[in-house]
């Protein structure tokens, strides 16, 4: 196929200091530290598959995850690793029948990466470290949860040795053959829609499930409740938000202070699983984090936009 | 521009006829509506390469458009809601005719000749209640001469069947007639409609009930005249449902799931999609999810492509053109995505194949 010059993008620029903070000083390391503290995770399993005594690797690896689980770009979205590693919500509790299934059966596949995503990772962990049924106490469990860790492990070392050269390839825009990123501007576009996706997910999803409606409270769809890391996901998620946003735009001081003022509420919650929901008095807390973190997206778009000189997509938010 | 002024120029010298034929005008194989970096909105001519041959202006964002069969004659259609769809001369540039929907009607984003091209039909609602309608409009004229029922709510993309008559999508979603807000999503009933050269229902065909906040939006046709739809989920975004589906008239929908692994990436929404009968495969797009995704001619998935903003998709020779809100213009085949142009435009939804091409 012949190319077609009509600009001249080709001439890879290297991306400015920005993208490159953002890459170096939280992406990568992100990515890194979620290797080192899923591989942990697996050779505790390996030596000693108890859950309880497991339970504090899983969360170093949660926590990990809460830096760099929200970026919906790169390597993760290839193999469907980002859905393996943290399949939530699940409403149909996809995860938990798949687990149940090679639990009752004990026959846990050698190629355990071909498992369905929504049994994988840290939730079908969860499941397994927090049972709420005793089908995943069986005696399969053990298997289960090193197979589990194992893969986990894998994923995330993967995604570690494949994002340095995918950040190359989004700091010289416009190469040869590139077709994800042809100009500095559409690097800038993903990682502002990855910051735009991130906060929203928080909004509609880890708050917004639970919350659900006032005459309808859903606090039995709060994300991980077994583990009581609800509340913590959400503030984790934020502080990782602020520093992508911090690194790709240190002078958006209006979002950096709405993210803050989000990260300080999320953090002086005291309602670890969103519990609280069902209650009028305690649900308006949630509602305030809630308007908190939409206050932070709305300064995003109208702070980080003309910030970076791009908008997000105009076909993506059509909606036709 | 300057390929069709110094065309112009040879035309005026020839004393050529005024109505042209596609060839004429430089054969361009696409049609696509754009937005430029000053905010005005075209609909560009593109040439199987992704130049922009020409380019006509339009008063408001577009969406699709379509292409009289033979005369260089395209109609632009609004976004919905649209209160215009534009006939444009394609050799001139020439406004022929403005066409407003009768009182209370919308225009909803797409249409088509027939194939003869004497009439065009135009995908329409009743503004109150968003009841379906196909507008009939003569092509010579443009007098609107009558109106069929679509066969259900919210109609959007409507397709010339080969045998004559039409398939239509009625996505089910009873619009505000001012601003877009969707206002019967739990009771929505989107179906497939088949209608003959009279406008009488010939077959309709709808989805299992815990599928019907999916909205059957964008059509394709298949080398049989059975038709590939693409959907857009109104439902829980966190339940995984197929976004494409295969069905022949009279028969039940068939839905082609993506890979398990992939069931997330278009985040509920296909924006466009197109068949390559040629080759038989089907591309599916999600500019929500940047990604476009291709089954083979029964469904099945092939391979997936990432590119923001990707929408506009039509076939052309062993592949597919797509276009981004970014301005690429992309060929795509079982080698993947290669870079045809780049323009400092914004690609609106659509990319729509001259059927001369």
């Amino acid at each position: 196929m012949r190319l077609m010059l009509g600009f001249c993008f080709a001439l890879a620029t290297p991306a400015a200091a920005d993208v490159a903070d953002a890459l170096n000083t939280v992406i990568l390391p992100g990515y890194a530290g979620f290797a080192t503290a899923t591989a942990a995770l697996d050779q505790a399993a390996q030596a000693d598959c108890a859950p309880e005594g497991l339970q504090d690797e899983w969360n170093a690896a949660f926590d990990a995850w809460m830096r760099v689980g929200f970026l919906r770009l790169g390597p993760g979205e290839g193999e469907g690793r980002n859905l393996a590693i943290a399949f939530w919500p699940d409403p149909k509790g996809l995860g938990a029948k798949a687990q149940a299934g090679m639990l009752k059966s004990g026959e846990i596949p050698a190629e355990f990466g071909e498992v369905s995503v929504a049994a994988r990772g840290l939730f079908g962990l969860e499941r397994l470290l927090y049972p709420q049924d005793a089908i995943f106490k069986a005696e399969a469990a053990c298997r289960l949860i090193r197979a589990t860790t194992a893969d986990l492990a894998r994923m995330a070392a993967e995604l570690s040795a494949e994002w340095p050269p995918y950040a190359a390839r989004m700091q010289a825009p416009g190469a040869v053959g590139e077709t994800e990123f042809l100009t500095e501007a559409e690097v800038k576009r993903a990682l502002l829609t990855a910051l735009v996706t991130g906060v929203e997910f928080q909004k509609d999803s880890r708050l917004g499930r639970p919350l659900g409606d006032f005459d309808r409270p859903r606090p039995e769809r709060a994300e991980a409740r077994a583990s009581g890391r609800s509340a913590r996901n959400v503030d984790l998620s934020l502080r990782a938000l602020r520093d992508l946003t911090a690194a790709l735009a240190p002078e958006a001081a209006v979002t950096l202070a709405a993210l803050d003022k989000a990260i300080a509420t999320a953090e002086g919650l005291d309602d670890p699983v969103f519990a609280g929901v069902a209650e009028p008095g305690s649900r308006l807390k949630v509602e305030i984090l809630q308007q908190q973190v939409t206050a932070a997206k709305d300064a995003m778009m109208a702070e980080l936009v003309p910030a970076l000189g791009v908008g997000t997509g105009f076909n993506a938010a059509d909606g036709d | 521009m300057a390929t069709r002024r110094g065309f112009l120029a040879g035309l005026l010298v020839s004393g050529a006829l005024p109505r042209l034929a596609w060839a004429d005008v430089g054969g361009p194989a696409f049609l696509a509506a754009a937005k430029d970096a000053a905010g005005e909105y075209a609909l560009h001519a593109l040439s199987a390469r992704g130049e922009s041959l020409f380019h006509l202006p339009l008063p408001g964002r577009g969406h699709a458009a379509c292409a009289h069969p033979v005369r260089a004659e395209a109609v632009a259609f609004a976004r919905r809601p649209g209160t215009f769809a534009l006939v444009l001369d394609a050799g001139t540039g020439r406004e022929l005719a403005r066409l407003t929907p009768p009182e209370g009607r919308q225009f909803n984003g797409h249409g088509a000749y027939s194939a003869d091209g004497s009439v065009l039909y135009t995908s329409e609602v009743v503004a109150q209640g968003s009841a379906g309608r196909v507008g009939l409009w003569d092509s010579e004229s443009w007098q609107r001469i009558g109106e069929w029922h679509s066969g259900g709510i919210g109609p959007h993309e409507l397709r010339l069947r080969p045998e004559g008559g039409l398939v239509v999508a009625n996505g089910g979603i009873e619009t505000d007639p001012e601003d877009r807000a969707k206002l019967n999503l739990e009771a929505m009933q989107p179906n497939l409609t088949w209608l003959d050269g009279i406008g009488g229902i010939v077959a309709q065909a709808a989805l299992e009930p815990g599928l019907n906040k999916n909205s059957i939006r964008h059509l394709a046709l298949g080398p049989e005249g059975q038709v590939a739809f693409a959907m857009q989920w109104e439902g829980d975004p966190a339940e995984v449902v197929p976004l494409l589906g295969l069905c022949a008239a009279g028969e039940s929908p068939a839905l082609c799931p993506p890979l398990e692994a992939e069931a997330l990436l278009m985040q509920g929404y296909a924006g466009s999609i197109a068949w390559n009968r040629s080759v038989g495969r089907i591309v599916l797009t999600s500019p929500r999810g940047g990604v476009a995704m291709v089954f083979d001619g029964a469904g099945r998935p092939v391979a997936s492509h990432r590119r923001a903003d990707i929408c506009g998709a039509a076939a052309l020779g062993d592949g597919f053109v797509l276009t981004d809100g970014g301005g690429a213009i992309w060929a795509l085949d079982d080698r993947g995505l290669s870079l045809l142009a780049q323009h400092a435009l914004s690609w609106d939804n659509h990319l729509v194949a001259l059927q001369t091409a």
